[in-house]
C-alpha cells in the first residue's frame, strides 16, 4: 500500500530508479527528467503532479520507451517492470510490451488519431498485434471496445474528423485498454475536453482500471483529478520528485513551498478573495538549471545552503518525503 | 464525388479557353511576318502582301481571334502549318505519344528513386544515409539537365556503345533522355519527401502508433507514408505536367520528335497554328493531370473526399 522508496528487497509492480533523460539539439542539453526514482503497486493509482514542462510526459515516454531519440537521450537510469528491466529490453521484447502490458493514453485527442485511418481500424490494429486471433475476430473485439466506451459500433468504418473531441478521446482510451493493459499511463487525459466530459471520461478511466486492477500513473496539472482518482502523488518540479506521498499526505500536509505554492494558488469558493495568489516567477530555463535546489530562485524561505550540491530526499513520516533543506525552519512558523 | 468531377470538367473548359485565348493574343502581338518567313528573305514585296492577306493575317484582331476559336472548339480543327502544310491535329497526334513516354517514364524514375530517398533520409534522420542522401539531392539540383545528357551520352553511347546516342525507335533511345529528364525531379521530390516525412514522424499520432507496439517498418508505411504523401502527390503532379511541355532540351539533344522541339520551331518560325495548337493540347493535358491529382488525394485523405462530397 505505501509508497516506500527505500525499501529495498520487496519486488515492486513498477520501480523508476534515477531515472535522467536530456533532449540535446545541437550539442545544448534540455535536462528534462533529472534523477527521478519513484515506485508503483499493482492496482495502485500514482498521479504526476506538475507545470507543464516539468517533465511528466517525458517520463511516461521513457517507461514505454518511445522517447523521439534523437534529439531525446536516456543518460541513467533503470526502469524495472513486472521483474523485467525495461531499459535493458531490446526493441523486439518492447514491442510485444506496448500496448498490450503498457498502454498509455494521450494528451491531445485531436492529434493523437491517425487522420487517414479509420478509427476502428486503428482499435483492431492494437488488439491483431498482441493476440492470434483473425482480423474479423479483431473487428469485432474493436467494435466491443468502442461500445464499452459508449460509442456505437456502427461507427467503425468512420474517420477521426468525424468524431468530436470528447468522442475521439474515448477512442483513444479505447485503443489504450483494448489489450487489457497491467499499467496504464494517462497523460493528462482530460485536458483536451470541457468539464463536463472530463468528469465522464475520469469516471469511465476508474471503473475499467478497478475492473481489471489495473495500475495507473495519471499525469495532469490538475489537483481536482489527483484528488478524485489517486492513491499516491509526486509533485515533479523542473525533472525532478521534489514531494512525494499517499493523496493524505500532499493534500493535508503539503510541505514543500513549491506543493504548498500549488494549492495557495487554488481559489477557494467560500473565502471572499480578489486576488488570486500564484508562484511568484517562472519554471528555470532547462537547459540551465540553477545549482543546488531547483525551485530555490523562486522559494521565499531559499538561504546560500538551498543554492549548492545536492538536495537529499527527507522522509518526514513512513511514505512522505520530500526534497527541501528548510523543512524545520517551515515548522517553526 | 461525381458531381465534383462534372464541375470540375465544365471549369476545365474555360480554363482551356482561357489559354488558347492568351496564347493567340502572345503570338499575334510577336513581331515579324510569318508571311515572309515562308516565303524567305529574297521575296518580293507583292508576294508576301498577298500571301499575308491570303492567310487571313490582315483582318481585325478580334476577327482573327473568333476565327481560331470557333475553328479549335466548335470544329475541333487545329489548322494546318504553315511550315510543313501538314495538320496540326495529325503532327501532334504522331508527336505527343514520344512526349508522354518520356514524361510518364521520367514520373515513374522520379517516384520509384525520389520517395526511397526521402524516406531513408528522414528514417536516418542526422545519420550518414541522411548524409548522403542529402548529397546526392544537392547534386540533382545542381547539375544542369543538358550538361548531365551530354556526358551521359559520353559514357554510354560513345564509350560503352550499349545505347543509342539520338533519335527515337526502340525502347533503348529513350533510356538516357528519360534518365537526365528525371534527374532534378528526384532532387526535388527526395528533399520535399525527407521534409513531409520528417513533420509526420513528429506527429502524435506516430507516437500513438509506437505506443501500441507497431513495429519500425510498419509505423513508416502504415501510419507515416499515407499522410507524408498528401503533399507529395501534388509535386509529382506537376513533375509530370511540367515535363509534358518542358522537355524541349531534352528533345533538342536527343533529336527526339516529340512536342516541345515542334512547338519551340513553330515559335522560331512564327508558325502560328502549331505554336496554338500545341499549347492547348498541353492546357487539356495538364488539366487532366491536376484533376486526376486531386481524385488522387480524395482516395488518400478521406477529409479531403469528405469536402468534395459536400458532407
Amino acid at each position: 500500500m505505501e509508497h516506500k522508496i527505500e525499501q529495498k528487497n520487496q519486488e515492486h509492480f513498477l520501480e523508476v530508479k534515477d531515472l535522467t533523460v536530456y533532449y540535446t539539439v545541437s550539442k545544448v542539453d534540455t535536462k528534462a527528467v533529472n534523477g527521478v526514482s519513484f515506485t508503483l503497486e499493482k492496482g495502485q493509482t500514482l498521479g504526476l503532479v506538475g507545470e507543464t514542462g516539468a517533465g511528466k510526459t517525458t517520463i511516461a515516454k521513457a517507461i514505454l520507451g518511445i522517447l523521439p531519440v534523437p534529439p531525446a537521450r536516456l543518460i541513467n537510469g533503470s526502469i524495472r517492470f513486472d521483474g523485467q528491466t525495461l531499459t535493458e529490453l531490446p526493441e523486439s521484447e518492447m514491442l510485444k510490451i506496448r500496448g498490450d502490458k503498457i498502454a498509455m493514453i494521450f494528451q491531445d485527442p485531436m492529434t493523437a488519431l491517425n487522420p487517414v485511418i479509420t478509427v476502428g481500424d486503428q482499435i483492431s490494429e492494437v488488439i491483431s498485434l498482441h493476440n492470434s486471433v483473425s482480423k474479423a475476430e479483431a473487428k469485432k473485439q474493436a467494435g466491443e471496445m468502442l461500445e464499452m466506451v459508449g460509442i456505437p459500433a456502427s461507427r467503425y468504418g468512420e474517420y477521426p474528423h468525424q468524431f468530436s473531441g470528447g468522442m475521439k478521446q474515448r477512442v483513444v482510451i479505447a485503443m489504450a485498454l483494448a489489450c487489457d493493459p497491467d499499467l496504464l499511463l494517462a497523460d493528462e487525459p482530460t485536458t483536451a475536453l470541457d468539464v463536463t466530459i472530463q468528469a465522464q471520461v475520469l469516471d469511465m478511466i476508474r471503473n475499467l482500471q478497478q475492473k481489471n486492477n489495473t495500475s495507473m500513473i495519471l499525469i495532469t496539472h490538475d489537483l481536482g483529478v489527483v484528488a478524485q482518482t489517486c492513491d499516491n502523488v509526486a509533485v515533479v518540479y523542473a525533472g525532478e520528485i521534489i514531494e512525494s506521498g499517499t493523496k493524505e499526505d500532499i493534500f493535508d500536509h503539503p510541505t514543500h513551498p513549491y506543493t504548498v505554492g500549488l494549492f495557495g494558488a487554488i481559489p477557494k469558493l467560500d473565502d471572499d478573495e480578489e486576488w488570486l495568489h500564484p508562484i511568484e516567477g517562472l519554471p528555470p530555463d532547462p537547459t540551465q538549471l540553477p545549482e543546488g535546489c531547483a525551485f530555490s530562485p523562486r522559494c521565499p524561505y531559499a538561504g546560500p545552503e538551498c543554492r549548492q550540491g545536492s538536495i537529499p530526499n527527507t522522509e518526514l513520516t513512513p511514505g512522505h518525503f520530500c526534497r527541501c533543506l528548510k523543512l524545520e525552519k517551515k515548522e517553526e512558523q | 464525388m461525381w458531381r465534383y468531377i462534372l464541375k470540375r470538367l465544365v471549369m476545365m473548359i474555360f480554363v482551356v479557353l482561357g489559354v488558347a485565348i492568351v496564347i493567340f493574343s502572345i503570338m499575334y502581338f510577336i513581331p515579324g511576318n510569318p508571311a515572309q518567313i515562308i516565303l524567305g528573305s529574297n521575296a518580293s514585296e507583292e508576294a508576301v502582301q498577298e500571301l499575308y492577306a491570303s492567310m487571313g493575317l490582315d483582318q481585325p484582331y478580334l476577327t482573327q481571334l473568333g476565327t481560331f476559336l470557333s475553328d479549335t472548339f466548335l470544329h475541333f480543327d487545329l489548322g494546318n502549318s504553315y511550315q510543313s502544310k501538314i495538320a496540326v491535329a495529325t503532327e501532334i497526334a504522331e508527336r505527343f505519344p514520344r512526349t508522354l513516354i518520356i514524361a510518364a517514364c521520367s514520373l515513374i524514375v522520379t517516384t520509384a528513386v525520389g520517395i526511397p530517398l526521402g524516406i531513408v533520409a528522414a528514417t536516418h534522420q542526422g545519420k550518414w544515409q541522411d548524409n548522403v542522401a542529402t548529397l546526392i539531392s544537392m547534386l540533382g539540383l545542381s547539375l544542369p539537365g543538358f550538361w548531365l545528357a551530354l556526358m551521359l551520352v559520353n559514357w554510354l553511347s560513345v564509350g560503352l556503345g550499349i545505347l543509342p546516342a539520338y533519335g527515337v525507335g526502340t525502347w533503348k533511345h529513350y533510356v538516357i533522355p528519360i534518365i537526365s529528364n528525371s534527374v532534378i525531379g528526384i532532387a526535388n521530390i527526395g528533399r520535399q519527401c525527407r521534409v513531409d516525412v520528417l513533420e509526420v514522424i513528429h506527429s502524435d499520432y506516430v507516437t500513438t502508433a509506437r505506443a501500441k507496439g507497431v513495429s519500425n517498418h510498419n509505423v513508416t508505411f502504415k501510419h507515416v507514408m499515407p499522410n507524408a504523401l498528401i503533399p507529395l502527390i501534388t509535386s509529382l503532379g506537376s513533375v509530370f505536367a511540367s515535363s509534358l511541355g518542358g522537355t524541349v532540351v531534352i528533345e533538342s539533344i536527343f533529336v527526339i520528335p516529340g512536342i516541345g522541339l515542334y512547338m519551340s520551331n513553330g515559335i522560331l518560325n512564327l508558325d502560328y497554328p502549331a505554336v496554338r495548337g500545341g499549347v492547348v493540347v498541353i492546357a487539356i493535358a495538364f488539366s487532366f493531370v491536376m484533376l486526376a491529382v486531386d481524385l488522387i488525394y480524395a482516395y488518400v485523405d478521406p477529409r479531403i473526399k469528405a469536402q468534395y462530397e459536400g458532407k
